[in-house]
């Protein structure tokens, strides 16, 4: 796949943007963060009349057969304008495992639900510090889970999971229902993720993939959800550098524009330096989904989309001064949403490993 | 296969045909005359293959091709460490700016094809002990002389000019006016009397750039390749031809895999460091820059071969990758201990860390600053003020020194 964007793929970026500018307010995610367990309707409703949930789905389950690349441009938007909820990327991984790693009956029963957004999917790996443990809080006993999955982003509102589980002897893949499961919801510093804890309690799951496999599934849904963020984090990342700039050249001080001061534009160019670096790394990696080499080239686009927001959300609200810290022009958001994103879909300390163990030679 | 892969395909077979006579280990040992000799001769070779000026007319000897015949063949080219950096500044920017402005034809087509064959070497005279970055604020200056010029002055870090045939120059014609409307563009005779070449030891030792001094210096109006206070046009012509250069993620050090090899045959503790946090943590993060600007470079190639203009981001090649290289040499160092004295003056940049460790400091100077780079993507990419500049608009010789 090539690493221009076609016409069509252009007009998919346009467009979404249009759409996200013109609904998405901070005047309506500010309050989100002060409720614990909600989520912008607004945008999820968005996301499902535009299309963008069935976007990166088979044809068959009613997707519309695009891919990573067309995906990520829409996240790159979303980023740009902070998506309200983190269906867009946890319905795309459940849905990719269901697709790859499901049994038809699996594919028939929920690909059609996700690719619409009438059903809700999330991932459950993580455990703490680990974005892919091998010894899972949560334990498999014949098809029954039991233990808590922590913090599953979007697993207030989920109808499915994809949980990774303590299998007999092994790591299994699993696919779960969610009625019926108690979640409480996890008190966060970026609360419309609807965050939950899954309490289960002898849950019936089915299996998509055990042992190595399992493992395997694992990180490349993992990788496939952590491109999509990068496309995000790098949206945000470029619109707090657009933010930065237009400051710097309308806030006065010392009888000049502050943008005149080296230390102040060249901290701009420097945050124009690592989006441009997300940016192409994202690009390659989404032109790279089914290549050998995509483990790899996801790492990196991890990697510099998180090093990207994570600084331009630290330097665009230094650059603002006193007014920076207000909760009311919202930067905060950017900064809170810079680490939310940072930890789902596992840290950069995770993805270093990954990206290590390939280039030493030494992954399994 | 495209034709861009055929070219290529085509271009890697002879390099590599050559590459035991011109090539790396050819070149071992050989003494810098020796080495210059071979690179003349490597020039010859390329030239009567039709790799040389590959993007440049045919009328001049040149192969009528694109920028992308020419970045793709120095791609494939660098793989093998020929004897072709006495040639790179020349064919670079002085002659082909020579063939844009010089007015007497026959006189530029002599002189290209000479160039182009390796027998006759160009230098650029453009920095000062007064002005690098600030180029306009040069002060060798040409005063009116008979139908001529008269130049007096001094110019510095001129590379190869102790080899160079001829040169093209920036002077002041009128101290009177502002600094960037007095300059005008000449090209000189190196041999001419009155020219003196100094070469300067580097800090790594080596000593490609040198002081070029005038001491009344003759030359004919023919010279002149600008209009009379036009000279600085020409100059940042000259600087913009270097935008399509064969880029190199590493910034011209060692490829990434020496360090993970390194990393992966050195304890530390007693474990393989390729298990240390500290050092997967800076592979990691080359990795990430690395490939970042490989995918920069790849989608600019794209965009030349679909007839667009790339965008703004090639500009961050130099500026990221030397920096980065100079840090990632400094742990290469530090990963070998007290076996990381040990020094090789004459080693490549690209393969020995304190090669490219020693030399990171002058990649991160010259051919624009760091500092230069940033504020060039901060006010031409991004549209913030110039900085505060007292020399604006004031005539050149009222400026306080």
């Amino acid at each position: 796949m090539t690493i221009l964007y076609d016409e069509g793929q252009q007009a998919i970026a346009t467009e979404s943007r249009r759409v996200l500018e013109a609904r998405v307010s901070k005047d309506d995610l500010l309050p989100l963060l002060e409720s614990v367990g909600d989520y912008h309707r607004s945008f999820w409703d968005t996301a499902k009349e535009q299309g963008w949930t069935a976007l990166a789905l088979p044809e068959a389950q009613g997707g519309l057969g695009l891919g990573l690349v067309e995906l990520g441009l829409i996240a790159h938007q979303a980023g740009r304008s902070l998506s309200g909820a983190p269906f867009l990327t946890s319905n795309f991984g459940a849905a990719k495992a269901i697709e790859i790693y499901g049994t038809d009956a699996q594919k028939a029963r929920w690909l059609p639900g996700l690719a619409s957004g009438e059903a809700i999917g999330a991932i459950a790996f993580a455990a703490g510090p680990d974005a892919l443990p091998g010894q899972p809080d949560v334990t498999l006993t014949g098809d029954l889970l039991v233990g808590v999955a922590s913090a599953v982003s979007g697993g207030l509102a989920a109808d499915i999971a994809i949980v990774l589980a303590n299998g007999p002897g092994m790591p299994a893949l699993t696919l779960v229902e969610l009625a019926g499961v108690e979640r409480s919801a996890v008190a966060s510093f970026d609360n419309s993720r609807c965050l939950a804890d899954l309490h289960f309690a002898g849950t019936p799951a089915e299996t998509l993939a055990v042992g190595h496999a399992a493992r395997d599934a694992a990180l490349h849904v993992l990788a496939l959800q952590a491109v999509v963020t990068a496309h995000e984090q790098t949206g945000g990342a470029e619109v707090l550098m657009e933010i930065a700039r237009d400051y710097a050249l309308t806030r006065r001080a010392f009888g000049q524009p502050i943008g005149a001061f080296q230390s102040v534009k060249h901290r701009i160019a420097e945050l124009y330096g690592l989006v441009e670096l997300a940016r192409a790394n994202c690009i390659h990696a989404a032109a790279r989904e089914g290549q050998p080499d995509f483990i790899t080239a996801a790492a990196a686009a991890r990697l510099s989309a998180t090093e990207a927001y994570d600084t331009a959300a630290r330097d665009c609200i230094q650059i603002h001064g006193g007014i920076g810290v207000t909760w009311e022009l919202g930067l905060h958001l950017h900064m809170r949403r810079a680490r939310s994103l940072a930890i789902e879909q596992g840290s950069s300390l995770f993805w270093e490993d990954v990206l290590v163990d390939r280039l030493a030679g030494e992954a399994a | 296969m495209s034709d861009l892969e055929t070219y290529r395909a085509k271009a890697a077979a002879w390099l590599e045909s050559v590459a035991p006579t011109f090539g790396r280990e050819a070149r071992k040992g050989l003494s810098e005359a020796d080495d210059l000799a071979l690179g003349r001769r490597y020039q010859k070779a390329k030239f009567d293959a039709g790799y040389a000026g590959i993007n440049w007319p045919t009328e001049y000897g040149g192969q009528g091709l694109t920028h992308l015949e020419k970045v793709t063949f120095d791609a494939e080219e660098m793989k093998h460490g020929f004897p072709n950096f006495y040639f790179g500044i020349s064919l670079g920017m002085p002659v082909p700016v020579l063939m844009q402005f010089g007015s007497d034809k026959e006189f530029v087509k002599e002189r290209v094809l000479k160039a182009l064959q390796g027998e006759e070497i160009w230098c650029q005279l453009f920095s000062e002990p007064s002005g690098g970055s600030d180029l306009a604020g040069l002060r060798t200056r040409a005063e009116p002389d008979g139908n001529g010029w008269k130049i007096n002055g001094q110019k510095v870090w001129t590379s190869w000019a102790h080899y160079s045939d001829y040169g093209v120059i920036v002077v002041r014609t009128d101290p009177t006016v502002p600094k960037h409307k007095g300059l005008t563009y000449f090209w000189v005779d190196m041999k001419a009397p009155g020219v003196t070449v100094r070469p300067i030891k580097l800090a790594g030792g080596d000593s490609h750039v040198n002081e070029v001094f005038f001491d009344d210096v003759k030359i004919s109006d023919d010279h002149r390749m600008s209009p009379v206070g036009g000279g600085f046009a020409v100059a940042i012509t000259t600087l913009m031809i270097e935008r399509y250069v064969a880029t190199d993620s590493a910034g011209f050090g060692p490829h990434l895999d020496l360090f993970v090899d390194l990393a992966k045959d050195t304890l530390l503790g007693g474990k393989p460091a390729i298990e240390d946090g500290r050092i997967r943590q800076q592979i990691a993060r080359n990795y990430a820059m690395r490939s970042g600007l490989d995918s920069i470079n790849v989608r600019a190639r794209l965009m030349m071969q679909a007839g667009m203009i790339p965008g703004a981001e090639g500009s961050l090649n130099k500026l990221v990758a030397v920096r980065s290289r100079q840090k990632l040499s400094e742990l290469a160092i530090d990963l070998q201990g007290t076996d990381g004295f040990a020094f090789d003056a004459h080693a490549s940049q690209k393969e020995d860390w304190a090669s490219s460790w020693i030399n990171a400091p002058t990649g991160r100077i010259a051919g624009g600053s760091d500092e230069t780079l940033l504020n060039t993507i901060a006010e031409k990419v991004l549209g913030l003020p110039q900085d505060h500049r007292p020399d604006k608009g004031i005539p050149f010789n009222q400026i306080p020194a």
